[in-house]
């Protein structure tokens, strides 16, 4: 289909405000940030050279490393947890039946809540003395834990408040699992395949580029969403317990006004996340993730 | 009448109409003055700037108030790297030293030397020094508090305990505090504590200092911390047994569940350690008697010092009409508003000794403790990487307190974290 | 054929992990309401009521008297309000010049936007902060808003483009050359056929928006300017351990979201439509 001049310049118009605003707001800010790295900044004074000593510090920083196992930690609690519960719910309510909207929407719903709630939410059911948690685990006749406020236990329960949130990664789940022809399943029954045999070698192979997807979100995700909880529950404590890189970064820069150093570690932040990604990709073999987008 | 006659008698009208108004339309400078804390140390600054607008109808004076005193620390940042500080802040001598070192405070000396309303002699010397920087006054301190001991005056008298006497001692506060903590309702959980405290280098300093230690080695050119003298060890021991090893304070489940001041606040804390800044809130308890009493004394008596000052934004556009709010708030009638909120021990000698202050009939009624206390008031290092090193010690005396890790362990690992800070330079 | 077993038994058992499962994930919100209505200073039970006996309902009250919490919902309820016709408008021309530009511009553009989606915020705060200082723009709504100027959000972009791929291209070539300008083919042909995206795109940017919390924290200054969010940490601060109010606060921020949740589920399952 040709298409005139003109009209085509009008669309590339229309891309401009989209432009602009990745350049504004995501292309300079990485690139400063970049470059910040070797400087050292405190917005008051003009920056100064440094070269890789911000990096250097870091390295030998003892709150740096910590922040980075936190982290790490974190994500390795998280993301299977989360993908094995979203994919079990997705198989749960899979097939369109009396009541799903509802189950559906209930396991939806705390995606919706806002950061800032949920955070304050979770600090309440997670009180040791007075929080639901507590108090329902005290009448199962099950132990309870101090939660936040022990430095063993802080992080599992920050990571307890995170497994609820899967709204988005069961909706493309349910999308994948959408995506697989009926026939299949029929013609694998027909060989009289079981359900596990079901499940592993139809389902599985074919919801693969999803899983992948939600996978790879999930990372992403976990490289901020500890943001907000460890700032309005712990502050990063008891005793740095909870101190996660973006509160680290936060601290750093808006605390401290050490914005070269919050930069050094916003650039080793980045090329951690890109590291792990790269190294599902190589895991999954690149598992056919669908372009079709 | 004519038409004529109409218009003139309108137009004569006008005219006197503007010239009556005239005052009032002269053009308004506006400053901006901003402050932290809770809800009722806000009230008294809003009667302060009320009363200021009293005085001076031309300058308009607006109030930021910023409730959490960590947000207040990065707004100040953010403020001043955006090139935007309100005209007036108060900023505390343990926190000053940053900005000051990087130019961007107005110093008040020169204008307090030009003053004919307050001059540098009406202040108590203990609360100017710290804000003295490299021989210019910085910042007008409006306050010289120190740490003493609020206590429930009813639970006191329900436990047969009489009111602590101005000598102390250390011993005598833990066996009050052992009396005061019980379970009151039988259920095997203790819910009435004897004491509570912040955990953290500024409440631990004056009992170090009241054993013989110190918290550093050479308060004018500090090189490291010397907490792990005998005399530092055995005070951190102390305190830090409070919790562990006495339980008369909450431990960190309790302290989570609800907080050692609003335990005192609530009428389940017998007594609570803090600076005069609590005052304005506790004011407004009503539920039972309350007063205030020294620090117990140790070997020796000291007392640490809280000051806040007033300090000018030298990108401000308005000096002029900043200084003389800065001057109004630290008269003898401006610190008489503030100090009958409640909320300052007044730097001004002659507001500390009057009645606004020392009322007995306003609580606490024994503040005559506060002026007491100055003689042996010491102040920690003034440093621009202070606030680092106290929020590290913090997080290592919790770890104690909470019976998290042993003291040894924890002024080991203190002293070698906060080392670089010392010789650190962040430009 | 297995798939069309459905027993009694296997009802019942379906239901039964069903229903528990949903209760797990909503239960909260439940807690959080009983908790709201407590009496505030008083310690809070040690065993578990749902309904508290006396209810407090001036718990409500009493926040947006603490603070000027009025104002701040009305902000937030601005930015959001404010957000939403500009996001449509940015997001739906780049998916609609998406949709028609050719083949390598796209693939680029696309993989641009998945990169985008990729980054994590906190990689980019800082020196966001730093250029928006830069531009003067600190304290000011113009901040907040910032982000419509990528469509809020790459996934809005793609949801349009999605939504516009379908419009048959015959129908665009008529209009082009019937003399409309792209614009126009826009205005008049593509966003009419496109309500369902708009709808959906409205929805998520409003709660986008509503709960922004590091933006406004970073940016916002002024206390008149708060948003709802900062308020809700405000209070939080006030008093740290009045949990009845807190959760008030809480509550009075979920209200609207669960209300657009009830009435517009289709907005969150857009992605499973495509």
């Amino acid at each position: 289909m040709h298409i005139p001049t003109r009209y085509r310049l009008s669309l590339y118009l229309l891309l401009t405000p989209f432009l602009a605003g990745i350049t504004l707001l995501v292309v300079i800010p990485a690139g400063l940030s970049f470059a910040l790295a070797f400087m050292s900044y405190d917005a008051l004074s003009p920056p100064v050279w440094r070269g890789v000593q911000n990096y250097r510090h870091l390295l030998a920083d003892d709150l740096f490393r910590r922040a980075v196992v936190n982290s790490l930690t974190f994500l390795a609690l998280t993301v299977p947890l989360r993908t094995l519960i979203t994919l079990g719910l997705a198989l749960l309510l899979r097939r369109p039946r009396r009541g799903i909207r509802l189950y559906r929407a209930a396991v939806y719903m705390p995606t919706v809540i806002p950061g800032v709630a949920y955070a304050l939410i979770w600090l309440w059911i997670l009180n040791p003395v007075y929080g639901p948690l507590n108090l329902v685990l005290g009448a199962l006749n099950l132990p309870t834990a101090a939660w936040l406020v022990d430095p063993r236990t802080a992080l599992p329960a920050l990571a307890l408040a995170a497994l609820f949130q899967i709204g988005e990664g069961f909706v493309v789940l349910l999308a994948g699992l959408q995506h697989i022809p009926d026939d299949y399943y029929d013609a694998a029954a027909l060989d009289g395949a079981g359900r596990m045999a079901l499940f592993r070698h139809v389902t599985l192979p074919l919801l693969a580029p999803w899983l992948f997807l939600v996978i790879i979100r999930d990372i992403i995700a976990s490289a901020q969403n500890t943001f907000t909880p460890a700032l309005l529950m712990t502050g990063g404590g008891p005793y740095y317990a909870t101190l996660f890189l973006p509160l680290l970064i936060y601290q750093t820069a808006f605390d401290r006004f050490r914005f070269g150093e919050g930069a050094a570690m916003t650039t080793l932040l980045f090329a951690g996340v890109g590291g792990l990604i790269m190294l599902v990709w190589r895991i999954s073999g690149g598992w056919g993730y669908d372009d079709s987008v | 009448m004519t038409l004529t006659c109409r218009y003139g008698l309108f137009a004569l009208f006008v005219v006197v109409l503007v010239a009556c108004a005239a005052p009032s339309l002269a053009p308004a400078r506006a400053i901006t003055f901003m402050v932290s804390g809770d809800a009722a140390e806000k009230a008294a600054y809003e009667r302060l700037v009320a009363a200021f607008r009293e005085r001076h109808p031309t300058i308009q004076v607006t109030l930021i108030h910023i409730p959490g005193q960590s947000d207040y620390r990065k707004r100040l940042g953010i403020d001043f790297a955006a090139g935007t500080p309100a005209d007036i802040v108060l900023i505390n001598y343990r926190r000053y030293a940053a900005f000051a070192a990087r130019g961007v405070l107005e110093p008040l000396g020169p204008y307090l030397a030009q003053s004919a309303v307050i001059s540098t002699d009406d202040f108590y010397p203990e609360a100017m020094n710290p804000f003295i920087w490299q021989g210019v006054i910085m910042c007008l301190p409006q306050n010289l508090s120190s740490l003493v001991v609020y206590y429930n005056r009813d639970l006191f008298r329900a436990a047969g305990l009489p009111d602590p006497s101005p000598d102390w001692t250390w011993n005598d506060m833990l066996e009050a505090a052992q009396r005061l903590t019980r379970d009151t309702n039988g259920d095997g959980v203790v819910d009435q504590y004897g004491l509570g405290t912040e955990v953290s280098l500024f409440r631990v300093a004056p009992f170090i200092w009241q054993n013989g230690g110190d918290v550093v080695d050479d308060p004018q050119t500090p090189t490291r911390l010397t907490l792990d003298t005998p005399a530092a060890r055995e005070a951190i021991q102390w305190f830090v047994d409070l919790q562990v090893k006495h339980h008369v304070a909450p431990d960190a489940v309790a302290e989570a569940a609800e907080n050692s001041e609003s335990r005192f606040l609530n009428g389940r804390l017998g007594m609570f350690l803090n600076s005069r800044r609590g005052v304005p809130t506790y004011r407004t308890i009503t539920d039972f008697d309350w007063d205030v009493a020294p620090l117990p004394r140790g070997k020796q008596r000291a007392g640490i010092l809280h000051a806040d000052a007033y300090c000018m934004a030298q990108v401000s556009k308005q000096k002029e009409a900043a200084w003389t709010f800065i001057e109004f708030a630290n008269s003898v009638e401006g610190q008489r508003i503030i100090a009958a909120t409640g909320r300052t021990v007044p730097s001004l000698r002659a507001v500390a000794g009057s009645p606004v202050f020392l009322d007995p009939q306003t609580r606490p009624a024994n503040s005559r403790v506060f002026l007491d206390g100055i003689a042996f008031i010491r102040a920690v290092p003034v440093m621009e990487t202070w606030v680092d090193i106290e929020d590290m010690v913090a997080e290592e005396l919790k770890r104690a307190y909470y019976g998290q890790a042993s003291v040894d362990d924890v002024i080991e690992t203190a002293i070698t974290r906060t080392r670089p800070f010392f010789t650190r330079r962040d430009r | 054929m297995i798939r069309s077993e459905r027993t009694p038994w296997r009802t019942a058992g379906f239901h039964l992990t069903a229903l528990s499962v949903s209760l797990i994930f909503a239960v909260p919100v439940i807690w959080v309401l009983a908790a709201s209505l407590r009496l505030p200073g008083a310690p809070p039970p040690t065993d578990l009521e749902l309904l508290p006996d006396p209810i407090i309902w001036s718990n409500y009250v009493q926040i947006f008297e603490l603070l000027p919490l009025g104002r701040y919902l009305l902000n937030s309820f601005a930015v959001a309000a404010l957000a939403v016709p500009l996001t449509v408008v940015v997001a739906s021309w780049a998916g609609f010049a998406l949709a028609q530009v050719p083949e390598h511009v796209r693939a680029a553009f696309l993989a641009l936007a998945i990169v985008v989606r990729m980054t994590p915020i906190t990689a980019l705060w800082l020196t966001r902060f730093l250029v928006l200082n830069e531009l003067r723009l600190i304290d000011s709504y113009a901040a907040l808003l910032a982000p419509v100027w990528l469509g809020s959000s790459p996934l809005f972009v793609l949801i349009f483009y999605w939504s516009f791929r379908r419009i048959p291209a015959d129908v665009i070539e008529s209009a082009r050359l019937d003399g409309l300008g792209a614009l126009a083919i826009w205005r008049r042909i593509a966003l009419p056929l496109a309500r369902p995206a708009i709808g959906a795109v409205s929805v998520l940017t409003f709660v986008q928006y509503w709960s922004d919390f590091i933006n406004p924290l970073l940016y916002l200054k002024s206390e008149s300017r708060y948003t709802l969010p900062i308020g809700l940490r405000l209070l939080q601060q006030m008093d740290m351990t009045s949990w009845p109010l807190l959760m008030a606060g809480v509550m009075v921020m979920i209200a609207p979201i669960m209300i657009l949740f009830v009435l517009a589920q289709r907005a969150f399952w857009v992605e499973v439509r495509s």
